[in-house]
């Protein structure tokens, strides 16, 4: 082997250093090699969500679902029931009296937790965050939700609740 | 025999360094917007608005491909010598 002092460590060799400190530097180099990969990968992530949002459209709801009874939830109510789609989603149907029925997703559109209607508030809780909605509309009165809750259409035929999607 | 960019860097033994700074800062900056895309898209994209996370993924690969690009001006890593 050549003494010669100047030729260099083999690349093999760079990789297992003797020295501790050596063994925990590292070096700028793979510290910004490593911010590229994960720009790349942040980069990906984003165009999938692209991707999957073309490929994947969400369907709306088709038809109408019997739900219950009108005699079953009284004023002031609210029912509970699911729907099953591409993914079953939780639903509220609301009694606000006066013949006034709604029909909203439960999940908060903050971090989906599960709201309900206080009648004694006239108002859609979300108690994770006190998160609150409006009943007719959906829509957010105060708190950190970003999005009104989607609805649903309710109808009555002959003391049967039923929901569809709404109309645009 | 020292070449040109021998003697540069050894009369400006602070400019790798200042260049990888400089990198390093960039890719930061990058990686940051391209988080808040990635945030603000979830955020929005999960209800029917499209054209933002078109419009994120699209900035989000131009970022992607300029600190790609920017590795280019890595500098090279200093070569350890072996010692005596
Ligand atoms: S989850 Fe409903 S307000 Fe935060």
């Amino acid at each position: 082997m050549s003494k010669d002092p100047n030729s260099e460590i083999p690349k093999w060799k760079q990789d297992f250093p003797i020295e501790q400190k050596e063994a925990t530097h590292v070096s700028r180099r793979e510290f910004a090699k490593f911010l590229t990969l994960l720009s790349g990968a942040l980069a990906v992530g984003n165009t999938a969500i692209v991707v999957k949002s073309l490929a994947f459209p969400e369907k709306p709801l088709e038809g109408e679902h019997a739900i219950c009874m009108e005699s079953e939830v009284r004023e002031g109510d609210s029912f509970m029931f699911e729907i099953e789609g591409s993914k079953t989603i939780p639903y509220l149907l609301i009694n606000l009296g006066n013949g006034e029925w709604r029909a909203f997703e439960q999940k908060c559109t903050h971090l989906s937790c599960a709201v309900k209607y206080r009648h004694d508030l006239g108002q859609i809780e979300c108690p994770c965050h006190k998160g609150y909605f409006n009943p007719r509309t959906g829509d957010v009165i105060q708190g950190p939700p970003p999005r009104r809750l989607p609805q649903l259409e309710v109808v009555i035929r002959e003391g049967q609740v039923f929901v569809k999607a709404q109309q645009s | 025999m020292s070449d040109f960019r021998q003697s540069q860097n050894e009369a400006h033994p602070n400019k790798t360094n200042t260049l990888m700074t400089g990198i390093i800062f960039l890719l930061i900056l990058f990686v940051t917007i391209q988080i808040w895309f990635l945030f603000g898209t979830l955020n929005n994209a999960l209800q029917e608005n499209l054209n933002f996370a078109i419009t994120t993924a699209v900035g989000s690969l131009v970022f992607a491909f300029a600190s790609f690009w920017l590795m280019k001006y890595l500098p090279e890593p200093i070569k350890r010598k072996m010692k005596k």
